[in-house]
């Protein structure tokens, strides 16, 4: 009886995780099959004439002037620095709430980031698109950056990391002669490598996969990101040409892909530590 | 000892980066977002005159046009949260009970498998779904086919185009759900199933008495994101499709952005937009306190 149940939640997991894959290992097949097999309404996982010339045409920006690699380029770009970015000022805001008690307003502060948490981006995303509208910076690098810098999540995940560090190795390193910044940066910041990933891995898929704020404010071919390049591509003249549209989906998830299975765990620990506020 | 004011400038410095970040890109816009909605603001237009609340008072004016564009989007909004929240909390904590349930070594590979759609961009996800659900040429019409059945018009009928929407959803978000559960699941004392077995309960009473109040802090954090999530909704709809079948799945963020960038009349749209956002700070309002009170209550 136990043994037969056993089984049977298996088997349970095992249709749930096809369905799940489905779509995926879908996109995968059309994405190798000539436009034509794609449309024929064949359920064949395995294309008849299998073919990469998708992907090629793709990538040397063949397909309809879509500059692919350019908008690729673009969201690494803007995911590599932003993260940078968050990493930095995030890090220090952070050490310096949890451990700098003389840091001036720090109980305001305090509360006011933690009240951000409950802001919706709705109330934000009109004006700010004014706001780099006015400083003439729409389709620059700078609007696809700048917004998520203000988000209080990696402070508050941070924060909480570092009022648990022991505080003896900070007087130690005081002792020596070492000040705040060093202490910070030689003592605190290396101890929290895995902290410093999880919200690393966290704030890069987020910029990288975020869809509206990119799509109004880069509006120029040259400036898309790939989320919201793909997204204008299948509302537009790739509409039911699935093969290319399967080929430019998959590069496009490839990057977000890598990261989650390396980093699934990491992942996985920011999304808990956002539930046990 | 007191602190020196050069210790206390130095303090401050580590603080001061984010902190204009937080100004410049969060409370600024706030605030702006505030005035422009007092404003008749004309995105192209040099002249932005004062008009009071009357961008509000549009809104609450029954048979105007910011009235129906407003009422609609939320109702269809509305709409979606009722269908799709429940499924999101009940599937979420269902796969997180199977994956619990499964042998130890099996547990990691399927979570990974249930949770990669997570990791994927709103627009992946929705080119994917498009290829799904194509009338012609679409996986699941092509399976119907062959099954012997009909062609359904996922997202161009109704009540399909909800359906298909919801179906997207629950495929693409289940497993921020699902984590959250598993880890919720497992935080749950193991003594007390024991002592529940002794006492000879059964799986359900167990479920029932055990797994739920105890839970139920994360079930409620759950059921709020969600919420907030669901209230959001705006790629699945804007992608798939593209409001329709008429205007039926056109939800109220569609609306707005449209009334600020088609129509350009971003002072009116910022008034929705503000009035959104109220609507989601009292539903967050709401659970904190459900949160909190029952804290007090312990």
């Amino acid at each position: 009886m136990h043994k037969l149940r056993k089984a049977l939640l298996i088997i349970v997991a095992i249709l749930l995780a096809a369905v799940m894959l489905l779509p995926l290992v879908w996109m995968i097949s059309t994405s190798l099959k000539n436009d034509f097999e794609a449309l024929a309404g064949q359920m064949n996982f395995i294309p008849k004439k299998p073919t990469i010339d998708n992907y090629i045409q793709g990538l040397n920006g063949e397909l309809m002037n879509v500059p692919i690699m350019r908008w690729i380029t673009n969201s690494l770009s803007i995911g590599i620095i932003g993260t940078g970015i968050i990493l930095l000022i995030d890090s220090m805001a952070a050490y310096a709430l949890a451990r700098l008690q003389d840091m001036m307003f720090r109980k305001i502060l305090f509360s006011m980031f933690i009240a951000s948490l409950m802001i919706p981006g709705v109330l934000t995303f009109l004006p700010m698109y004014m706001e780099f509208n006015g400083l003439g910076l729409i389709n620059t690098y700078a609007a696809l950056i700048l917004p998520y810098t203000a988000g209080a999540f990696g402070v508050f995940l941070l924060y909480q990391f570092f009022i648990s560090f022991p505080k003896e190795i900070e007087e130690a390193a005081r002792i020596d002669g070492a000040n705040k910044w060093q202490i910070y940066s030689r003592v605190v910041l290396p101890s929290s490598v895995s902290i410093m990933v999880t919200l690393g891995i966290f704030t890069f898929m987020g910029i990288y996969n975020d869809f509206v704020w990119p799509l109004y404010a880069a509006t120029s071919p040259d400036m898309r990101t790939i989320t919201a390049g793909i997204a204008l591509m299948s509302q537009g003249s790739y509409t039911q040409a699935y093969g290319k549209l399967m080929a430019m989906t998959t590069i496009a998830a490839l990057p977000v892909l890598i990261i989650f299975m390396i980093g699934q765990r990491f992942f996985v620990k920011a999304i808990i530590q956002s539930a046990v506020k | 000892m007191k602190p020196t004011l050069k210790s206390r400038i130095s303090s401050s410095l580590f603080a001061l980066p984010y902190t204009l970040c937080f100004a410049a890109f969060l409370l600024f816009p706030i605030c702006y977002g505030f005035y422009i909605s007092l404003h008749d603001f004309e995105l192209l237009s040099k002249e932005h005159p004062f008009v009071g609340l009357s961008n509000y008072i549009a809104i609450f004016t029954p048979n105007s046009y910011e009235n129906a564009l407003f009422f609609r989007g939320l109702w269809a909004t509305i709409q979606f949260v009722i269908f799709s929240v429940p499924l999101l909390i009940i599937a979420g904590l269902a796969i997180a009970m199977l994956v619990n349930a499964l042998p130890s070594k099996l547990r990691g590979l399927f979570r990974t498998f249930y949770f990669i759609p997570y990791a994927l961009s709103a627009s992946v996800m929705a080119v994917i779904w498009l290829m799904m659900f194509d009338t012609n040429a679409g996986f699941l019409n092509s399976m119907l086919q062959k099954l012997g059945g009909q062609s359904i018009p996922w997202l161009t009928g109704t009540p399909w185009a909800w359906v298909s929407l919801i179906i997207t959803t629950l495929w693409w978000t289940i497993g921020f759900n699902m984590i959250i559960f598993i880890n919720a699941l497992n935080q749950v004392p193991e003594d007390y199933y024991e002592a529940a077995s002794i006492d000879g309960a059964s799986s359900w009473s167990k479920f029932i008495y055990i797994t739920l109040p105890t839970i139920r802090p994360v079930m409620l954090f759950v059921m709020i994101t969600s919420t907030i999530a669901s209230f959001n909704i705006y790629a699945q709809p804007f992608l798939l499709t593209r409001g329709g079948p008429g205007d039926t799945t056109r939800v109220l963020l569609i609306n707005v952005l449209d009334h600020a960038f088609i129509r350009k009349e971003v002072g009116s749209a910022s008034a929705m937009a503000i009035i959104m956002a109220l609507i989601i700070i009292i539903i967050s309002l709401v659970q904190y306190r459900l949160t909190y009170g029952r804290k007090e209550g312990n």
